[in-house]
């Protein structure tokens, strides 16, 4: 199924409908998982499940697979962005991932806060999102058996 | 900068994993020197981390600055940080003779390869560091994802046993969660300190000792402890040479130190009754291990067969000692511990290079082999002795302690099991001695290239290190003794 174009009028509509609704909604979850349920893994997972969707509708040659293709190239940079915001609070001379220590000059103490944590949940979704669409993608390759790198 | 040291150790082989990729995507060559120094930086974080630790005491590290039952905290004591430390550099040395003992199965995949190399050794120090139980499962499940896929890379009849492995590991990791989940309903913590407050006064729980089992069982198949160890020889025996001293030294003994973590930090801190029964099945597991191990190791024709069940009975030996729960026991246990390691990545160096320069794989093979060279034979010679346990190496004082804690305990049959594990494992390793020393005539033996310094270097570091902790075991049982002394046995 995954790889070939999805010819339903019905289907193909409603699919340009959610994936951007689901990526503008994965987007609020991200941001808003400071201060309510949510957060990086949430949105990731959003995230990934949008462009699995777009990749089913539209097939392969379709934008969202290109898209999902070159976020695989990605691979690793959520959690290097993790580690870097981490290592920030050690620079700075307290602990991993001690957001108040990051050097960031100007800022006061929440607003550190708030920005550790934002850029640790964008690693963190980036990381999610890689890991689910890979998966898809490496199933729906063995599956057609075809054989190459993604 | 001293108290960040064990997050570093992390760090380091974490970051430069996730860069793999990037890097040999650029050019393949990379690889290898940059997971060599990046292993290296480790160990030498991870050896002032130790040095750091034995001279201003253990550092609590609490992540983020929140503090422990909020936060998450690692635990940077005595016992942590030699572990840590072994477990860097015999990383390096594994690394240095991986590239140079002539298996070239790793240079085909080298990005994954050296990728799953290095986050192993980044969970690996997770593991012994995490200073709560769920982060212990979260690390050993580091340690275990890339443990499958490096017996994997191997390919052919590797990945049957590595995909016995994975089943058989992920059993293993799921019983030791659902341990943990025990201990959380009935506690309501998962911190090692808050549950050493805890615990002993919640033995008669059945919540608690049914966790217990759970953990026991998960961690008894990931440290292969005998009824449990059938994925271990295949998946030793059909790995790829570069990789298995890593798995066979580091693997099985971190999950025996977790166990020791769970055993004496929490379930026997403090004045607590109960306790007798669980010691007992350890005691008692330990002996079917040792001994059967022993005797399925006499039965091998196959070397690397051979080793690992070795292996096997040492891990059992490790259990007879912390089974006798007494200061002795858990000391000598420890430091057994920690020559097993060493011993085991010795074995397994031998035996791949055995295999790739010499083309011996089994007994009758090794009877027909010339082996002259000093280095592969002296590195032989240091480890069989360990392995027997004759002095000076570590083997032997370790062995000694065990058997002296078997007696103080009154407990003769586990002294009789490390009696008869001694006779049975000399008898192995008397036989291949024998017929490697007559094997062979000098004449006959083919021009062979000079071997690399590294291979030489990493055989040497690892009969030295063999024979150091033999001969300076004094200081190092007594620190180990003042180290775990806090603990009420």
């Amino acid at each position: 199924m995954i790889g070939s174009r999805f010819e339903s009028l019905i289907v193909r509509r409603t699919g340009s409908l959610l994936v951007p609704l689901v990526q503008i909604f994965a987007l609020y979850v991200l941001f808003f998982g400071q201060y309510g349920p949510g957060g990086g893994f949430v949105a990731g997972v959003m995230i990934a499940a949008s462009l699995v969707l777009g990749q089913l509708v539209f097939g392969r040659s379709g934008l969202s697979a290109r898209r999902a293709r070159s976020l695989l190239a990605g691979d690793g940079m959520g959690l290097l962005i993790f580690v870097a915001v981490g290592g920030l609070g050690l620079i700075g001379g307290g602990q991993f991932l001690n957001y108040s220590e990051a050097p960031i000059p100007g800022l006061p103490d929440a607003s550190r806060r708030y920005v550790g944590i934002l850029l640790t949940q964008i690693g963190v979704a980036l990381d999610v999102a890689v890991a689910a669409v890979s998966i898809v993608f490496s199933l729906s390759r063995s599956a057609r058996g075809e054989a190459g790198n993604a | 900068m001293i108290e960040q040291l064990p997050a570093l150790v992390f760090a380091v082989p974490l970051t430069t994993a996730i860069c793999m990729p990037v890097a040999g995507h650029v050019r393949k060559s990379v690889c290898r020197p940059l997971a060599l120094a990046s292993a290296s930086a480790m160990a030498v974080l991870s050896v002032a981390s130790l040095w750091a630790v034995v001279s201003h005491g253990s550092v609590r590290y609490s992540f983020s600055g929140w503090a422990p039952p909020i936060g998450i905290e690692w635990l940077a004591d005595p016992v942590a940080a030699v572990m840590a430390a072994g477990v860097s550099v015999l990383g390096v040395l594994c690394l240095l003779y991986g590239g140079a003992v002539g298996d070239r199965t790793h240079d085909r995949h080298p990005v994954p390869y050296y990728t799953m190399v290095l986050l192993l050794l980044a969970g690996l120090s997770g593991a012994v560091y995490a200073g709560d139980l769920f982060n212990i499962f979260v690390f050993l499940e580091v340690v275990s994802l890339s443990a499958y896929a490096l017996v994997a890379v191997q390919g052919g009849r590797a990945l049957v046993s590595a995909f016995r492995y994975l089943l058989m590991g992920t059993l293993g990791t799921a019983f030791y969660l659902l341990g943990v989940g025990y201990f959380y309903a009935a506690t309501g913590a998962l911190n090692i300190a808050d549950l050493a407050q805890q615990v002993p006064g919640l033995l008669g729980s059945k919540a608690v000792m049914a966790g217990l089992i759970f953990m026991l069982v998960g961690l008894a198949i990931k440290m292969a402890l005998m009824p449990l160890h059938g994925w271990l020889p295949d998946a030793y025996g059909d790995g790829p040479t570069a990789a298995v001293p890593l798995l066979a030294g580091l693997v099985t003994k971190v999950a025996l130190l977790i166990w020791v973590r769970i055993l004496f930090w929490v379930m026997a801190a403090g004045e607590s009754q109960g306790t007798a029964g669980i010691f007992m099945l350890v005691s008692s597991l330990g002996m079917l291990a040792s001994v059967a191990g022993a005797c399925i190791a006499l039965r091998q024709r196959n070397l690397k067969r051979m080793f690992a069940y070795g292996g096997i009975s040492h891990i059992g030996l490790v259990m007879i000692g912390i089974g006798q729960a007494n200061q002795t026991g858990l000391t000598g246990a420890v430091y057994y511990l920690l020559n097993d390691a060493v011993m085991q990545c010795a074995l397994f160096v031998l035996a791949g290079l055995a295999v790739h320069r010499y083309g011996v794989r089994t007994l009758d093979d090794a009877g027909r082999a010339a082996i002259r060279s000093p280095w592969v034979m002296g590195t032989f010679v240091v480890a069989a002795l360990g392995m027997v346990g004759l002095p000076p190496t570590g083997g032997f004082f370790g062995k000694l302690r065990i058997l002296l804690a078997a007696l103080e305990a009154g407990n003769p049959l586990a002294a009789g099991a490390v009696i008869v594990t001694t006779l049975v494992t000399l008898g192995y390793f008397a036989r291949l001695l024998e017929r490697l020393v007559r094997g062979g005539s000098a004449e006959s033996e083919p021009e062979r290239a000079k071997m690399p310094w590294t291979l030489r270097a990493a055989m040497a570091a690892l009969a030295a290190a063999m024979l150091a902790l033999g001969i300076w075991n004094d200081p190092i049982l007594e620190a180990l003794t003042t180290a775990t002394g806090g603990l009420a046995i």
